[in-house]
This record gives C-alpha cells, structure tokens and sequence, in this order.
C-alpha cells in the first residue's frame, strides 16, 4: 500500500513553491509587531469618533457603526484644548529654535574655535554635569527662582496692559526660558559629535579667506549643520511638546490662560460623572498631531543626520 | 609681491608636560617670486613650518615677516597669503563660483561684479569655466584641486602656500599637475612655499628646495646643488630614486676596508677625509659601473652577483650583492638595453670622481663628486630658476 501511494507524494510535494522556513517566520514576528504596535493608535482612533454609548457598548478595536459614530467628541477637544495648544505652540517653537542656535553654537566654540583645549574641556564638563541633573531635584529651586529672584510677572508689568496677554502668561515666558537653559546641554553634545567630524582645514581655509569667527559659523559650519539642525529639532520639539512636570510647577493649573496642552489635556474628559474616553482619546491624538508634522517635514534631515552621527 | 623670511623660527608643542620640539630655530629667505620646495619625512616639520607662515600655528619664538614687516603675530587674514590645502578644504555647501569668490567677500571690497569677473578670469586661466557652477562633491580629485588652486589665486597674494596639494592624485594626473603648477607660479611670479614629502616634487617644480629632518634645515639649494653636492648622509640619500647607495667603512690610510670589499681613494681626495677614521662612502646608481668580466687585478674592481633586476622600460635597476654578503647591498641603475641575468657574477666600480665621503659620525659631507668644475653646479642651478 505504501509503496503506490509514494509517487503521488513526490509529485504533490514537487507542485508545492519551497518553503524556506525562515521567511515565514520573520513574516510573523514582523505581522505580530506590526500588529502590537498599531492596535493602541488603532483603538484610540476608533475610540475617538465613537459615542459615549458605543465607547462602552462594543469592543475597544471595533470601528465605529451606525449610530455609533461621532465627530463631537473631536470639536469638543479642540474646542478645549486650542488655547492650550496655541500656548504650547508659543512656548514650543521659540524654545526650541533658541535650544538648537544655542546648541550648536556652544557646541562649535567648544570643537571647532581655538581658545585653550583645557578651557574648552572644563566648560564641557559642566555642559555633561548639566545634562544629568535630574528634573526632580530642580522643581523645587525652580519655582523658586521664577517666584522670588526673578519675578518676570512683575519685571514685566507694562506688558500686561495689551488686550491680548494675561499676568499669567509671564509664568509661559518662564517655562520656555527654563525649556531652553534645560536643552542646551544635550543638543550641544549632539551638535558637538557632529562638529569633530567636519575637518579642521576647512574652518582654517575659511580663517585664511578672511572669515571672522562668526562668519565661520554662518556661512561654513551652521549650513554644513543642516542634517544635525533636522534631528535636534525634531528631538527637542518633541521633548519640550510633550514636558509635564516644568509646565505643572511652573503654571500649575490646567485652567490658566497659560496652560499647556499637556496639563489641559491631563485634566480633559475626567469629571465626577466617570472618564470619557472618546473625548480623552479625541484631545490626545489632536496634542500628538505637531509632532507627527515636524517628523514629516524633517524626516530627510532626520535621516540624514542619524547616518552622519554614526 | 615681496620676499618671505624666517629667522629663528622654533615651534614647540607640549604634550601633556613634555616638550616636542617641531621646528628648531630656523632661518629661511625666500626671494620675490621664487618657488621654493619644503621637502622631508613625515614629521620633519615642513607642514608646521608651512603653518606658522600661514598663521595657523604661532611660532614658539623667531620672527616670520614678508616684506619687512613682522608678520607673526598677524591673524591669518591680515597676511596677505594664500594656502591649498591636502585635502583642498573646499566648502561643501557651496558652488565651485561661491567657494572661489568666499575670500574675495571675506576679506576685500570688491563689489559683486569685481569679485564675478576676478573669478572668471582665474576660472578661464585654470580651464574650469564650465565647473563653475557644481557643488565639489560633484568634481572629480583633479577638477577640486583645481578649484583649491583657483580659490588660492583669486585673491592675489603676496606668499602662495601650498601643502602637499597633489598626493591626493593618481601619478599620471599628478605629474601633469606638477607642470600646469610651475607654469601657473611663472606667470603669477607669485613667491611660493610648497610642501611635499616627494622628492620627485621637490626636484622638478622647486627654484630651490629646503630639505627638513627632526625639525631642522639640513640644506636650502637648488635641486641640482642639492643633489650633487648634498651638505650631509641625510639629503644625500633623501634625494634620487632609486636612493644613494651608503657603505659604512674604516680608513686605513688611503684605504677604505669594509667586510665585503676595499676601495682605494685618489690621493687628491683621501687629503678630505684626514683624520676621521668612520667614513660613509655613498656613490649613485646612475653613477656606479658594471662589467661583465671580473678581472680580478683590476684596481678598485668590486666582485658582485646580480641579485633581482627591475626592470624600469628605459633603464633597470639592478640589485647586486657585494662580497660574500647574504643581501642586496648595491643597487645600479643600467641601461634599458643592457641584459643581466640573477645571479650573474659581475664586476663593479666606483667612479673616483663620482663618490661622496661623509664623515661616518656625524654624516656631515668631506667630499662630493667632482662635476668639472663649482661653476656647473651653479650654472645648473640659475638655469632652472630662470
């Protein structure tokens, strides 16, 4: 009996394409990734256009049906949550501008600007001691120092005279300065790596053309920055985009005019009635949508730079 | 255009406590328009030297002044000089036109239509016109060290610095540059410093070449002085190729004895090498004969076997064994024509008024080969200059 059917096997498997094990393998654990990280931003999409009813009534990764779809809960977070987000805006682009000029500029008078390596060396230690100061441990002083030493809400009274800005806005200017001192030390070691790769002739060819310090950092080394520019700024808006603890202790209530984004959308869809999950999933994918522009528009810059670093 | 001086030029570096003395106390006068060579090994010095007249490096002590005017103590920019890098630095991000009018920007006040024309016209006289607007990533090595040369000239310097512009080419490309530089210097009749590590370079393109070891001068001269009569063992052997041949031997009167042979000196040069009883005998490959037949009685007739022969098309060179020694000792630049075979057993001589005699100690030189007369060497040398 054995013996007749063993042909009919050989040509079967000779019909089958070769498996090559491995292949299918790597397709699953890929198709099982894949699906691991999508299904929370899948569910918080769904989620975010279902009614209250349906929230609770179906299972978290089905879409939307029928009755069950809404756009309210997304008006409702952007009605919600556009002054914070235009503060956040406010607060985010100059900081993060101001992080990334400082930054490299740091970064070239340390690598690229001849002025006693040991100098150099020392102010670099300090640039590294400061990246490693843990943010707990300056709340406290921080608070402090924009209360009492400089008291900006003060220093600044005309100011508040204008239609448009509130006293509490001072409490803004104070997070996006503290923002920017808190950037520069990582964005110059980043910016740093970077510089000791550039070629020491080309700066000492721009020195004998005749180009000051200045000029040498404004039109030698700052264009040749553009691929780091990319990723310390896609870094460092993300980074400040989404800071909580500064933003708490220095604005502290999410019902300021100042608030950020974060803590309104801290407080969003949680009242004594229970959570709303549309609406919080609604305000969180609205908060994340700056960072999503920047990556696309500096994604080349982005890439660019990674490949430089290494 | 002006004359550059160097006198007393030291440059020390320290590194972590100790003292690494790059340049010792060096005096250089180089004349209005003359095309000089820095030549030497790797970490002779010649590139700091190039430096400190550029204004990268501040000399430790001396004075550097073009003109009559000190000039060490100058910025870079305030030197009226021009340097070509090894790597030729160009700026990356910008145009072959933006990276030859930068200087012009930086450092005159020539409006935009000045600076559009002067580097045109150096573009024209380079033959780089239609490069003039690609970025140097897009340039092949030779068209970026033209674009160097071009963002040199355009500024019109007083000195032309230029450190070791051609060793990032092929030897093909490198040899027509060499001509296309000296050429462009004659009709500039800018004053030139030009730093190699090749010989070859520094005996075709200098007016005078300054030879440099361990941070010292160790000859300024024209190349043809420079190389028939080499100050020391270290200039003799640096210059030629294939390199002067080297014996170290004891005197015995008007005898020189080593292992492998003896050679008897003429009495009218034995009186230079009075008194010293270690002496280096240096003789070139070019210069050394060869015959078939070993005649043993033969006065100064050195008995060798033909190690390898290379063969070079117009010439070779022959390796040869002296004596009884186990490797190639002698090396002898013959005919192309001329067949040899390995292991040949050949004669060798010296010619009497072709040795060098060095003293064995110091390796200053006693005696250098007789050409007819001083005023040949002289000749050779205003000959090339001119």
């Amino acid at each position: 009996m054995s013996k007749a059917t063993r042909p009919a096997d050989g040509s079967f498997a000779d019909v089958l394409p070769e498996l090559d094990y491995w292949k299918i393998g790597l397709s699953l654990v890929i198709t099982f990734f894949f699906a691991f990280f999508l299904a929370p931003i899948w569910t918080g999409i769904v989620t975010s256009f279902k009614t209250s009813g349906a929230v609770t009534a179906t299972t978290p990764l089905t879409p939307p049906l029928g009755d069950g779809f809404t756009v309210e809960k997304w008006a409702r977070a952007i009605d919600h949550l556009s002054t914070g987000f235009i503060n956040s805006l406010i607060m985010t682009i100059p900081s993060t501008i101001a992080t990334v000029f400082l930054g490299s500029t740091a970064a070239y008078g340390l690598t690229l600007v001849d002025w006693g390596k040991r100098a150099q060396f020392a102010v670099l230690i300090l640039f590294l001691v400061g990246i490693f100061i843990p943010y707990q441990a300056v709340l406290v002083p921080l608070s402090d120092f924009w209360i009492n030493i400089v008291p900006l809400a003060e220093v600044l009274a005309p100011v508040w005279e204008l239609s448009f800005m509130e006293y509490a806005h001072a409490r803004l200017l104070s997070l996006t300065i503290t923002h920017i001192v808190y950037g520069i030390p990582l964005c110059m070691l980043l910016f740093r790596g970077y510089y000791l790769t550039l070629s020491d002739e080309l700066v000492e060819a721009a020195k004998i053309d005749g180009a000051s310090i200045t000029t040498i950092y404004r039109r030698v080394v700052l264009p040749l920055s553009k691929p780091m520019v990319g990723v310390v700024f896609i870094y460092q808006f993300t980074a400040i985009w989404n800071e909580f603890l500064f933003s708490l202790t220095l604005i502290g209530s999410s019902s300021s005019p100042a608030a950020t984004v974060t803590l309104v959308l801290s407080g969003l869809g949680t009242d004594l009635s229970g959570i709303d999950f549309g609406l919080r999933m609604a305000g969180a994918l609205f908060a994340a949508l700056p960072t999503l522009i920047i990556y696309a528009f500096f994604a080349e810059e982005f890439a660019q730079g990674l490949a430089a670093e290494n | 255009m002006a004359n550059l001086t160097l006198s007393g030029t030291t440059k020390i570096f320290d590194d972590g406590g100790e003292d690494i003395v790059a340049v010792n106390d060096l005096d250089l006068d180089i004349e209005d328009g003359e095309f000089v060579v820095l030549v030497g090994p790797s970490g002779c010095g010649k590139s700091t030297t190039l430096r400190m007249v550029a204004g990268l490096d501040t000399p430790t002590s001396g004075t550097i002044s073009i003109g009559d005017e000190p000039i060490q103590n100058k910025r870079p920019q305030e030197r009226d000089i021009a340097m070509v890098f090894q790597s030729y630095a160009l700026y990356p991000h910008m145009t072959v036109r933006e990276n030859m009018s930068f200087g012009l920007e930086e450092s005159t006040d020539m409006d935009d239509d000045e600076i559009r024309e002067t580097v045109e016209d150096a573009a024209e006289t380079l033959g780089i016109t239609e490069l003039l607007d690609r970025k140097p990533g897009a340039l092949s090595g030779g068209q970026q060290q033209r674009v160097a040369l071009g963002r040199a000239i355009v500024r019109n310097p007083e000195v032309f610095l230029l450190d070791e512009p051609l060793s990032n080419l092929d030897a093909k490309l490198r040899a027509q540059m060499r001509t296309e530089l000296q050429q462009l210097q004659n009709d500039l009749g800018v004053t030139t410093v030009y730093v190699t590590h090749d010989q070859t370079e520094a005996m075709t393109m200098g007016d005078r070449i300054a030879i440099l070891d361990g941070g010292e001068l160790q000859q300024l001269g024209t190349p043809m002085q420079c190389y028939h009569e080499p100050a020391n063992v270290f200039v003799a052997g640096f210059l030629g190729e294939p390199a002067m041949n080297f014996f170290n031997l004891e005197r015995d009167g008007d005898l020189l004895v080593s292992d492998a042979f003896r050679y008897e000196l003429p009495s009218e040069i034995a009186t230079a090498v009075d008194g010293k009883t270690d002496v280096t005998l240096g003789v070139r490959p070019e210069s050394v004969e060869i015959t078939d037949e070993v005649d043993e009685s033969e006065h100064n007739l050195i008995p060798a076997t033909v190690d390898v022969v290379e063969p070079h098309g117009d010439e070779n060179a022959v390796h040869l064994r002296l004596g009884d020694s186990d490797q190639a000792n002698l090396t002898v630049m013959v005919d192309g024509m001329r067949y040899l075979a390995s292991g040949q057993d050949v004669g060798v001589r010296f010619p009497p008024d072709a040795i060098h005699l060095f003293d064995g100690a110091t390796g200053e030189a006693l005696h250098n080969r007789e050409l007819t007369n001083v005023e040949q060497v002289e000749e050779i040398g205003t000959a090339q200059s001119a």
